[in-house]
């Protein structure tokens, strides 16, 4: 008992402390230095948090020139994918044109008489969102993980990027900035479970709080009513709750999937987005 | 003729450096990346730290371990020497199975596996849920570990193979 003891701590005490001629730290040595660069990461020292950024900003760009014969590999995937899909595409936007052409005569009739009666009401005419200062930045990686649905942006504090400012790809909503350095920012997506989003559905005052779920056809409403049943093809916008983004930016849109069941999907598709805007003007201050 | 020789020795002798370092920047997680094959993501860094600590630790020093995993926290985005420290423990137990083994077989280097992948993974979890406030898929986790194991004896023959061409061991 006492030998099969002491062999047990002899081979422990070995894997520990051994090196070797490749072997120029001990793991003991490692797991240490891990357990403290951790430590200090949690601590947010701002000695660290400045290193941390100009790590980060170093890191992603030798990770773009790295994952760029991937990328290309995939951009051939997609170059395929979409060809098949285009002639398709073309019919039913067609369709969609003559539909929404149909569609705008009663939406500018409403937009005049909603301008009137705000003007009766003396609440202003309505305002463009603001959009004058946003900034335009590239997606420069895009690999998504088990642990974060999140995009690499080449814009970062040295051209005013900062946290919690809304990201569009398309005039859709798509994120929200995390982690700014000095010349990238990390946008984490609304398909992640750590995006959770103050929302109203169209058609109702039932406010919920829109949460990813990992996919663009998977998102989730927490906090609905017990009694709200959610009809497909119902538009989901911002509320402008809890002033984090301004109300009525859409985002999302319920819908009926294969098993008859509503389902929620983004408006936006996060894994095309190549070109985004960062805005503050969606933000309220 | 002789530089030649001397870089192409320098480049097989680090050979699993290089795949780990590439792997970690491009979060590279196996058939992910093909629509239909979606399911089966694996975890490559952890089959090239355990086979190598516990067939050729020569060729692959804990330093490079220790950086990839730094390299692959910041790629992902997760507080900084958490994977670091996961490979490392994944590293102490590829050890210390190789201390303690004497006949060396691939079937039970791949049951012993599972212990491995789950006290790395353990740790991993551990520290996420103490350390971040970041929210997990665990089914995904869970199923990425699943393959990790499931297409180790893959690696493992290409490793093998790769090492009795070059080296003739």
């Amino acid at each position: 008992m006492a030998d099969s003891r002491d062999d047990f701590i002899i081979a422990v005490r070995y894997a520990l402390l051994k090196k070797g001629a490749k072997q120029k730290f001990s793991l003991f040595f490692l797991i240490i230095l891990s357990v403290l660069i951790i430590t200090l990461d949690r601590i947010s020292v701002p000695f660290i948090t400045s290193s941390r950024a100009i790590i980060n900003d170093i890191v992603y760009h030798v990770a773009v020139v790295v994952s760029t014969p991937g990328k290309f590999v995939k951009y051939i995937g997609q170059v395929k994918t979409n060809h098949f899909y285009i002639v398709e595409e073309n019919e039913n936007l067609k369709k969609e044109i003559k539909l929404l052409k149909l569609n705008r005569y009663d939406n500018l009739f409403l937009k005049t008489e909603n301008e009137s009666l705000k003007q009766a009401l003396k609440l202003g005419g309505a305002k463009n969102r603001d959009q004058k200062s946003s900034v335009r930045a590239r997606v420069i990686l895009d690999q998504e993980s088990p642990y974060l649905k999140s995009l690499l942006i080449n814009k970062g504090t040295k051209n005013n990027i900062i946290k919690g400012m809304a990201v569009f790809s398309k005039s859709y909503l798509i994120g929200t900035i995390v982690e700014t350095n000095y010349f990238t920012s990390r946008v984490l997506l609304i398909t992640d479970l750590n995006s959770k989003i103050p929302v109203v559905i169209q058609d109702s005052d039932v406010n919920a709080i829109l949460v990813g779920m990992g996919k663009k056809t998977e998102l989730d409403l927490e906090y609905l009513p017990n009694e709200f049943a959610l009809e497909p093809n119902k538009i989901i916008y911002t509320s402008g709750k809890a002033g984090f983004l301004a109300a009525g930016l859409p985002v999302a849109e319920s819908y009926l999937n294969k098993k008859n069941t509503v389902h929620i999907k983004s408006l936006a598709d996060p894994r095309q987005a190549s070109i985004i805007h960062v805005t503050e003007g969606q933000f309220n201050k | 003729m002789s530089i030649l020789s001397t870089s192409k020795e320098i480049f097989f002798n680090n050979i699993a450096a290089i795949i780990l370092y590439i792997v970690s920047f491009s979060t590279f997680q196996g058939l992910k990346e093909i629509p239909d094959l979606v399911i089966f993501s694996f975890n490559l860094q952890m089959i090239i730290v355990y086979y190598y600590v516990l067939k050729f630790p020569d060729h692959l020093g804990l330093g490079h371990i220790f950086l990839a995993g730094l390299v692959n926290d910041v790629v992902i985005g997760i507080p900084l020497g958490i994977s670091s420290l996961s490979y490392l423990v994944l590293s102490f137990l590829s050890s210390y199975i190789r201390e303690v083994t004497l006949r060396s077989k691939m079937t039970s280097e791949w049951i012993t596996f599972i212990p491995a992948l789950f006290f790395s993974n353990f740790i991993y979890y551990l520290i996420i849920n103490n350390f971040s406030h970041l929210s997990f898929y665990y089914v995904d986790l869970l199923r990425n570990t699943f393959f990790t194991f499931l297409f180790f004896p893959i690696f493992y023959f290409i490793f093998n193979t790769f090492h009795t061409k070059i080296y003739k061991i």
